[in-house]
């Protein structure tokens, strides 16, 4: 090697290194990453015991990792180098072509909890509608990498129709419609035309007509779920976001926090999490009103996020929809529904959420 | 701390080689010991006195032997007291629990067990330190005197937590005095990157398979194999990758140490194998325990037990485990096998035939290495071997994933890449070694920042 390509190593590597070293040092801490959807770690307070326990060293790592300069833009980088290299699996998403698919694993819980859901049948007479929700990994199976492994789901809802309750075929009416737009591509909920298949589901196990579809009006055009945060694939157009209720005449009262909105809470398209502006996201109880619903009919949803999207389809339905999710409204199921009247609880849950789900015990406590 | 963190790089080793550089040669040293106790300490400060107590003891002895010099006996006796002591404190941390825990569950005893956690590198700097009183001893170092020199060599960063181990008799010099310019440094720069890029590119990129394996429910035999293989990788590219950082940080420094590592998977015969894999280890133990045992120049009784006492220890030295002491039995055997017999039907065979004989015997090797606990490792063993399906589709899907990879492992493996480098004109070297230097430094910072996959093996050894 010639004096100056030593020299000019030399300076390349340090420069490189104090460079980045000092922009981390100057450039103002971020509080939130939009990107990863998360908040970042801020810089730990130094005490002598977490010296000590080795635990202010290691907060300070995840610190400097998150803090670090471009971050989003290394992430990106490692994704489309890896991706080069072949890899087609990235913290547990599918990388498919033009969507992402999040990769499903079976949890200790799936089959106690179905039992949960067959206890539920037994302690009360109302009517209980099951509906389990596939993941696209699932309906959307022919676009996973070739041998790619999945949860098998369709074997896991034959089994869920043994428990008492009567079967919403959420998968059938999914897959009906497999060649559209029925999961988001960026997001791992379902879109509102995913949303609509299970409310269609549910109205034939009830021997009920559904609601016609609608037309679409789009809210958002520009949706980045949470599989693109999860998953650093970063070069995927964006979703849109589509609603087919126009939501008049309804309310949304959510009972924690003493609110009361429409179905729709518009400012959350602003945010990243966009899918959140379907009701408002995640709260322990809504209360869905619709004066000008075809039936007088109270129905008791116990769910995850997925019914967000599904809640509008509902309201024209029933005249009022009670919003429950166990994993922030610690109480029965079972006992709410008694205690509130409800004419039927449909358990409405993701695949995904269910198998994993720890507060399924409540549903018949 | 490790080398592949972004704390390492952009902070602490930036730091370091500012103050060390500018510092006047005579307090070099007691630099080196200060940020390599502070390195030490990052990740579990209160054994920075256990490090503490090892300097005091072994510098002490070190100066007993020579003082005592004439008397051999006596002299003798202070070589076994440090021989005892850096065996004691290795023995508590790393196998005290392991034996108190078998004793207990087959007397039904209740010896305590502490479970504390294994002080970093301790197997590394226990080996280095009882290296040097017998080097006193033997004359094959002079003593050093100057505890802040001494001190430096046992803490010395680069190569505290995962080797090589060096011992004290090759680097003694370079304690008082050692070259530092320009050329050294840019090559440290060189041969540091080369070893970032295999860490943090090559065998993290490859550790998810393994994972992946050894954690499927339904494993078949190609996708045992196929683990097995990228584990073999992961642990040869993350090993000798910490190596090659060591030894450029060393030049960094002005230090030349060893080679520990010198292309394993060419090898032709398990005996070439651990000639040329972990090569500091296998130094220390044929000078400091099999030629004192008398080597092969004893019965041929006396030679199969030295033989196997090198290689139990070996094994138990990576671990306190019982698939570790079966991995070291079994390199016994082959040892055994290829040196009584073997060797020379073996050298008969196609040179192909001979390097995948080798490499069976490895891989197979890394699964009773890398598989904790017998029942796993008999699991294991049982489907390597033929009992579970055969192949499923996600073993394509895996193979596919993973297949430039392998094939960039597989080639990076060989000196093909140091020959192409070698032919090479000087110019091209000279414009290609900084730009390749920032390339990794790139995709390197841009692995580390996203660190949800960054294991480092032969941090718990």
């Amino acid at each position: 090697m010639t004096k100056t390509s030593q020299r000019v190593t030399a300076a390349v590597f340090c420069l490189f290194l104090a460079g980045f070293g000092l922009l981390h040092i100057i450039l103002p801490d971020r509080t939130f990453s939009p990107v990863e959807n998360r908040n970042l770690r801020q810089m730990p307070e130094f005490t002598w015991s977490a010296l000590a326990d080795g635990s202010y060293t290691a907060a300070l790592e995840t610190y400097l990792s998150d803090q670090f300069p471009l971050r989003d833009g290394w992430m990106g980088l490692k994704t489309r180098y890896e991706y080069l290299l072949g890899k087609r699996e990235f913290h547990g998403v599918y990388f498919c072509g033009d969507r992402l698919i999040s990769k499903l694993e079976d949890d200790s819980r799936s089959e106690q909890n179905l039992a949960c859901v067959r206890q539920l049948t037994e302690k009360t007479d109302i009517p209980v509608y099951l509906g389990l929700i596939p993941t696209a990994a699932e309906i959307w199976k022919d676009y996973l990498p070739e041998g790619a492994d999945s949860f098998d789901q369709t074997a896991y809802l034959a089994r869920a129709q043994e428990t008492g309750a009567v079967w919403v075929d959420i998968a059938g009416a999914l897959a009906e419609r497999r060649d559209e737009a029925v999961f988001y591509r960026t997001d791992h909920h379902w879109t509102s035309l995913g949303a609509y298949c299970g409310y269609t589901a549910l109205l034939e196990a009830m021997g009920e007509t559904p609601a016609p579809l609608g037309t679409a009006r789009r809210a958002a055009d520009d949706f980045y779920g949470t599989l693109y945060s999860t998953s650093g694939v970063h070069w995927l157009q964006p979703d849109s976001i589509e609603r087919y209720v126009s939501g008049e005449g309804v309310t949304v009262e959510n009972v924690s926090s003493e609110e009361t909105h429409g179905l729709y809470v518009d400012s959350f398209l602003a945010e990243k999490d966009k899918y959140a502006s379907f009701l408002g996201g995640n709260m322990p109880l809504y209360i869905v009103r619709n004066e000008n619903a075809a039936a007088s009919k109270k129905l008791l949803v116990v769910r995850d996020s997925y019914s967000d999207s599904l809640a509008p389809f509902l309201s024209q339905t029933f005249s009022e929809i009670h919003l429950l999710d166990l994993r922030y409204y610690r109480t029965s199921a079972a006992q709410y529904a008694e205690e509130n009247d409800m004419d039927m609880i449909f358990v409405c849950y993701s695949v995904e959420n269910f198998i994993k789900d720890t507060d399924a015990a409540m549903l018949a406590q | 701390m490790v080398f592949s963190s972004l704390p390492f790089l952009f902070f602490y080793l930036m730091a370091v080689l500012t103050v060390y550089k500018l510092a006047p040669l005579k307090v070099r040293n007691l630099i080196l010991l200060l940020v390599s106790l502070f390195f030490y300490g990052w990740g579990e400060p209160v054994y920075i006195f256990i490090m503490l107590l090892s300097i005091a003891v072994d510098y002490t002895h070190g100066r007993l032997v020579e003082r005592w010099r004439e008397n051999d006996a006596l002299a003798r006796r202070v070589v076994a007291s440090s021989v005892l002591c850096n065996l004691a404190i290795l023995f508590f941390f790393k196998y005290w629990d392991f034996i108190a825990g078998n004793i207990n569950a087959f007397t039904g005893l209740s010896i305590p067990e502490f479970g504390l956690p294994l002080p970093i590198g301790i197997s590394f700097y226990t080996f280095q330190t009882m290296s040097y009183t017998i080097d006193v001893y033997r004359r094959d170092a002079p003593v050093q005197k100057n505890a802040v020199a001494f001190g430096a060599y046992v803490t010395l960063f680069p190569q505290l937590i995962a080797g090589p181990i060096v011992q004290y008799k090759s680097v003694a010099e370079q304690l008082e005095g050692r070259r530092e310019d320009l050329e050294k440094f840019a090559s440290g720069i060189r041969r540091f990157t080369v070893g970032l890029a295999k860490k943090a590119l090559l065998a993290n990129a490859i550790g998810e398979l393994w994972d992946a394996s050894i954690a499927a429910q339904n494993l078949t035999v190609a996708g045992a194999w196929l683990g097995l293989t990228a584990y073999a990788f992961q642990l040869y590219f993350d090993f000798s990758g910490y190596s090659d950082m060591a030894v450029g940080l060393g030049r960094m420094l002005g230090f030349s140490f060893l080679e520990n590592f010198d292309y394993p998977y060419i090898s032709k015969s398990v005996v070439e194998f651990w000639k040329r894999w972990h090569i500091s280890l296998t130094t220390w133990f044929r000078e400091y325990v099999y030629y004192p045992l008398g080597g092969n120049r004893v019965s041929k009784a006396k030679w199969v037990r030295n033989i196997l006492i090198v290689w139990v220890l070996t094994g138990i030295w990576h671990g306190a485990g019982w698939n570790f002491l079966l991995w070291g039995l079994y390199y016994a055997v082959w040892m055994l096998l290829e040196r009584l017999f073997l060797g020379r039907y073996l050298e008969k065979l196609p040179s192909a035939l001979r390097h995948v004989y080798t490499m069976l015997v490895v891989l197979v090797g890394w699964a009773l290495f890398a598989v904790e606990g017998l029942d796993r490792l008999s699991m294991f063993l049982w489907t390597l071997f033929g009992g579970a399906d055969a192949y499923a589709a996600v073993d394509g899907y895996h193979f596919r994933s993973y297949l430039p990879v392998l094939v960039i492992l597989a080639v990076a493996s060989t000196p093909a890449g140091k020959n192409l480098w070698g032919r090479l004109g000087e110019r091209t070297r000279s414009v290609l070694t900084p730009l390749l230097v920032l390339a990794s430094l790139v995709l390197c910072t841009a692995s580390l920042v996203d660190a949800s996959y960054n294991p480092f093996l032969y941090f718990r050894f």
